[in-house]
């Protein structure tokens, strides 16, 4: 008896140890560190290890711009073909009669019968000129396109030949999902470094941030293509061109048309952001209003912002709906292309170019008193709650996080929280990279801007998940919902800080508020989506048990559904990441403000300092929410 | 003597696994495809088949599904390249071909019709049909105006300004046949066209090839999981199995003779005096007893039997230049039918 059970017993001692070792390792290590470093700044070793060099490159690249070859041969001719093209676009675009503008809106949109859309969308194209922005919007317009011209021009012929070569498949994707963690923003600081401030740097700014979606979406659309429409061109002996360029190409165009779609909406996304680099236009416009807090101008521009978008995504849209069978007939669109075309001359003819001063409809004064009166009238909810968040959470928090627990500590935990969820690689990663970010003298910065990141998520997560599991288990909710969410998600982040701004005081407060009106919206889409696909037998099983539907919810709905919600979480983190640098422009305090000082100041060391503690703190969050989710997955067969 | 068209020979196709050498060794040696793949990681998908092809003649594949059909007729037009073994066609070894000489070939020999169609849904039925032409760089009149042509022999005058998903799942077989058909090919490759259509579209489509290649005489390779389709298309019948052939011969050798039980399970339902002929049922040198009586060798079954029943004597078998090969009784007649 004894002799059988010794060893079963020493058996389970054994898994007794290796089950309750690492959480031993936690607490010996998270009590020795907090012990041995309490109360113990940070050394800030490397304080200007990164940014000396930088800067002193900086300065280096100032003095030679007109000598060295570097610039001469390539980054100064580059320039100026940029700045060419976008000297010709807006020259062009300024050239055109108004009204034709309009006018090419409503027939490329009504080209597939969609008559309304394209009703509305033509009226949204006035709207900027109607509220005296129209010289800006074309600003704005020549900037986006020669930007997405470039997009389409490299990221199209990059994308077929992903779609081609598993190698170059396998050294693109990484390099376009790290693209895709990084906050766009921090692609301006390397800009300013080569190119100094100004709009072709911006432009580049805009094209880097704005060309996976276009890259990607080709590749899909290339290798989605039906194989036996490939087969059958090749048995006919087609040549490789003429396969791509008459069968892949053109099966592609949904795909492909959809990631222009994409890349348009991320270039207007970050146009105003791109203003910091002096892009001018809309966004120099809505920076002023914030700076001034003028909320007539701000509400103004913002909306032209919105008008944009939507015009272009309504036309991008017709534009992926490749089949012709529906649409208006080639005869009567070539005869609204004649007349809009016809337009254009007689009115260049006679000199009718300028929108017409409509100065007396303006709406800014309107909005100016109605936004003090909202923000006199609210305070009595918007300023307890301001100044709860700042007291009561947000101070607390950081406080908690640089002055009682020590710093080893914070690093410990991440990476022994890493090392459960990812492994070691992971952990190992996170903590050099945290040490980095100490190091180089981010650490405080990088504590407050977390519990803003941190704030926001929660507020996020508080919103979307509830919102949508009612949304998923209610299809009239969601179908509701759906024309709110798809406008919500084509209104470039920023827009949102014009009203928060007006309304609360100075503070990180409305930056919060801002990532939570941007990040909650794919976290609904998400979690809806989830609770949707549920299969439809797994919760008829469950009510044939006689569950209620409570206990089908939290029974089999959401542990199914959990997956998506929590992609759903990601998403939400990275967007709220995304708005990190934004909220520092409505003076959040942090990485976000010090990025703006940064790119202001043109201190490019610092920026890359920033940057440095921005792409760690993504790169872990991202990790972390995605190692969580494939926890989340049941086990496939 | 009918000349040779296509010849395959030791044809292997193997995906994946990094031992490609070691999972035909397996193979050679007998191993089963679930063994290799846990072995080596590699699906062998065609095991050493070889076979030839007559001109103007239709061979037919016959197996079920995974069996490697589709691998096997991609191999033959070069639409992958087969791990082992060579595919002549007219003497010329595709194998060997660089991508220009094959696309040469392609042009001016091949074509093919698929299982899902493999139509090009951005283009009018017209402009599908005329697709190999324009890849050969016909004018765009001219190859208009002969697709129009093709498209009428199809049965489907008129319909040449329509996109293919407006057409029901067997006009759209049509236009497949009818695209291959345009470019005048002297081998056309089948891949299962007729599995996704229903029973009746399908009997119509059979009749309707049936009836096109008795004017054009192409050389086609068939390819089908149904049974009843290959002895009703086949001039010869290949039965494929896990990778591999089990036996090739006409419908009627099949059908009295199966040489594997893999075989006879599929030959045990058709009705054989139908399909089994005089020839392969006769048996030695001319009669003694036969009075006189002549059948061609060709005949079925069917076809003779009354002769049989009026008259026990042996009736004699002549070839199709009236030699006499063998003869017929009632008793050997019985024992196929029996078997
Ligand atoms: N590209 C590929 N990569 C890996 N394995 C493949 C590939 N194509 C086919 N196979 C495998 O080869 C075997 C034969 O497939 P094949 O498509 O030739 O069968 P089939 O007889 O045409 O079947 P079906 O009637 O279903 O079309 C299958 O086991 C399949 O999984
Ligand atoms: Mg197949």
């Amino acid at each position: 008896m004894t002799a059988s059970t010794a060893p079963l017993e020493m058996l389970a001692g054994a898994d007794r140890v290796r089950r309750y070792a690492p959480w031993v390792l936690l607490v010996v290590g998270v009590a020795v560190l907090q012990v041995s470093y309490h109360g113990e700044p940070f050394p800030r070793a490397w304080d200007t290890v990164i940014s000396d060099p930088i800067n002193a490159f900086q300065a280096w690249a100032r003095s030679n711009r007109r000598t060295h070859p570097l610039f001469t041969s390539f980054f100064t001719p580059l320039s100026r073909s940029i700045d060419w093209a976008l000297t010709s676009v807006e020259g062009f675009l300024q050239w055109l009669p108004w009204y034709v503008v309009p006018g090419a809106t409503f027939l490329l949109i009504a080209r597939t019968r969609r008559w309304w859309p394209a009703a509305v969308a033509a009226l949204a194209s006035v709207y900027p000129g109607i509220v005296g922005l129209w010289d800006e919007t074309m600003q704005t317009l020549a900037l986006m396109a020669i930007a997405v011209f470039i997009c389409l021009v490299i990221g199209i012929p990059l994308g077929v030949a992903a779609a081609f070569s598993r190698r170059l498949e396998s050294v693109m994707r990484p390099v376009l999902d790290a693209m895709q963690t990084v906050p766009a923003p921090i692609y301006f600081i390397p800009m300013i470094l080569f190119l100094g401030i100004g709009r072709v740097p911006a432009t580049i700014a805009t094209v880097i941030y704005a060309l996976p979606p276009i890259i990607r979406l080709t590749a899909l659309g290339i290798r989605q293509v039906d194989r036996q429409a490939v087969e059958a061109s090749t048995v006919f002996g087609s040549s490789r061109a003429q396969t791509l360029f008459k069968v892949q190409i053109p099966l592609a165009m949904p795909s492909i048309m959809t990631g222009i779609n994409q890349t348009i909406m991320m270039a207007l996304g970050i146009v105003v952001l791109a203003t910091l680099l002096g892009a001018g236009g809309l966004g120099q416009e809505v920076m002023d209003a914030l700076q001034q807090r003028s909320p007539g101008r701000g509400t103004a521009a913002g909306l032209a912002i919105v008008a944009v978008a939507m015009v272009l995504d309504r036309i991008g849209a017709s534009f992926a709906d490749t089949d012709r069978t529906h649409h208006v007939s080639w005869r009567a669109t070539a005869i609204g292309a004649a007349a809009v075309v016809g337009a254009l001359f007689l009115g260049s003819a006679l000199g009718w170019s300028e929108f017409p001063p409509v100065s007396d409809v303006s709406i800014l004064a309107p909005i100016d008193r109605a936004v003090i009166w909202a923000r006199d009238n609210l305070s009595f909810i918007t300023r307890p709650f301001n100044d709860f968040m700042v007291a009561e959470i947000l101070v607390p928090a950081r406080d908690l996080l640089t002055e009682v627990i020590a710093w080893p500590v914070l690093i410990f935990a991440t990476a022994w929280v890493c090392w459960r969820m990812r492994g070691w690689k992971l952990a190992a990663v996170a903590a050099a990279l945290l040490t980095v970010v100490g190091l180089i003298g981010m650490w405080e910065l990088s504590i407050v801007t977390l519990t803003h990141v941190v704030a926001a998520v929660v507020l996020s997560v508080l919103i979307a998940v509830p919102v949508g599991i009612w949304a998923g288990r209610k299809p009239r909710v969601e179908a509701a919902l759906a024309p709110i969410l798809d406008a919500l998600q084509t209104v470039p982040s920023f827009v949102y800080l014009i009203p928060v701004v007006m309304l609360f005081t100075l503070s990180a407060v409305p930056g919060i508020i801002a990532s939570v009106l941007y990040a909650v919206v794919p976290g609904i889409r998400l979690t809806a989506l989830g609770v949707r696909q549920v299969p439809a037998e797994a919760l008829e099983a469950s009510r044939a048990f006689g569950a209620t539907d409570r206990q089908t919810l939290f029974g089999v709905r959401l542990p199914l559904a959990a997956p998506t919600i929590m992609a759903g979480v990601n998403q939400v983190i990275m967007m709220v990441l995304a708005m990190v640098i934004i909220a520092g422009l409505a003076g959040s305090q942090g990485l976000g403000f010090e990025a703006v000082r940064a790119v202001t100041r043109t201190n490019t060391g610092l920026g890359f300092e920033v940057a440095i503690a921005v792409v760690t703190m993504a790169i872990i969050l991202d990790r972390l929410t995605q190692a969580a989710g494939e926890r989340l997955q049941p086990p496939s067969a | 003597m009918s000349e040779v068209c296509i010849e395959v020979a030791d044809c292997w196709k193997v995906f994946g696994g990094r031992d490609v050498d070691k999972a035909i060794a397996m193979a050679e040696a007998g191993a089963g495809r679930a063994e290799i793949l846990e072995r080596t990681g590699a699906t062998v998908a065609v095991r050493n088949v070889s076979f030839t092809v007559n001109r103007g003649e239709t061979f037919v594949v016959m197996g079920l599904s995974g069996s490697g059909k589709s691998t096997l007729v991609r191999c033959v037009s070069r639409l992958t390249d087969p791990t082992r073994g060579r595919i002549l066609l007219d003497g010329e070894d595709l194998t060997a071909m660089d991508e220009a000489t094959l696309r040469r070939v392609r042009r001016q020999k091949l074509s093919m019709v698929f299982q899902h169609f493999g139509l090009f849904p951005h283009r009018r039925v017209i402009d599908n049909v005329a697709y190999g032409l324009e890849v050969q760089g016909v004018p765009k009149a001219e190859r208009r105006e002969r697709a129009e042509e093709i498209l009428a022999v199809v049965g489907l005058e008129g319909w040449g300004n329509h996109f293919p998903q407006q057409l029901s799942g067997g006009m759209q077989q049509r236009v497949g046949l009818a695209r291959a058909l345009a470019v005048d090919p002297e081998v056309l490759f089948f891949d299962e066209p007729f599995s996704a259509l229903d029973p009746l579209i399908r009997r119509e489509m059979q009749d309707e090839l049936i009836g096109l290649q008795h004017r054009l005489q192409r050389t086609i390779v068939f390819i089908t999981h149904d049974f009843a389709e290959a002895i009703k298309l086949g001039d010869r019948i290949a039965i494929m199995k896990d990778g591999s052939f089990d036996q090739i011969g006409t419908p009627a050798e099949l059908i009295a003779d199966p040489a594997t039980d893999y075989v006879r399970e599929f030959t045990k339902d058709v009705p054989k005096q139908k399909v089994v002929t005089a020839g392969t049922v006769a048996t030695g040198p001319k009669s003694e007893t036969a009075n006189g009586r002549k059948v061609a060798a060709t005949d079925t079954i069917e076809k003779i039997l009354p002769a049989l029943l009026d008259d026990p004597s042996p009736i004699d078998v002549v070839d199709d230049e009236g030699r006499v090969i063998g003869c017929v009784d009632r008793e050997a007649v019985i024992q196929m039918l029996a078997t």
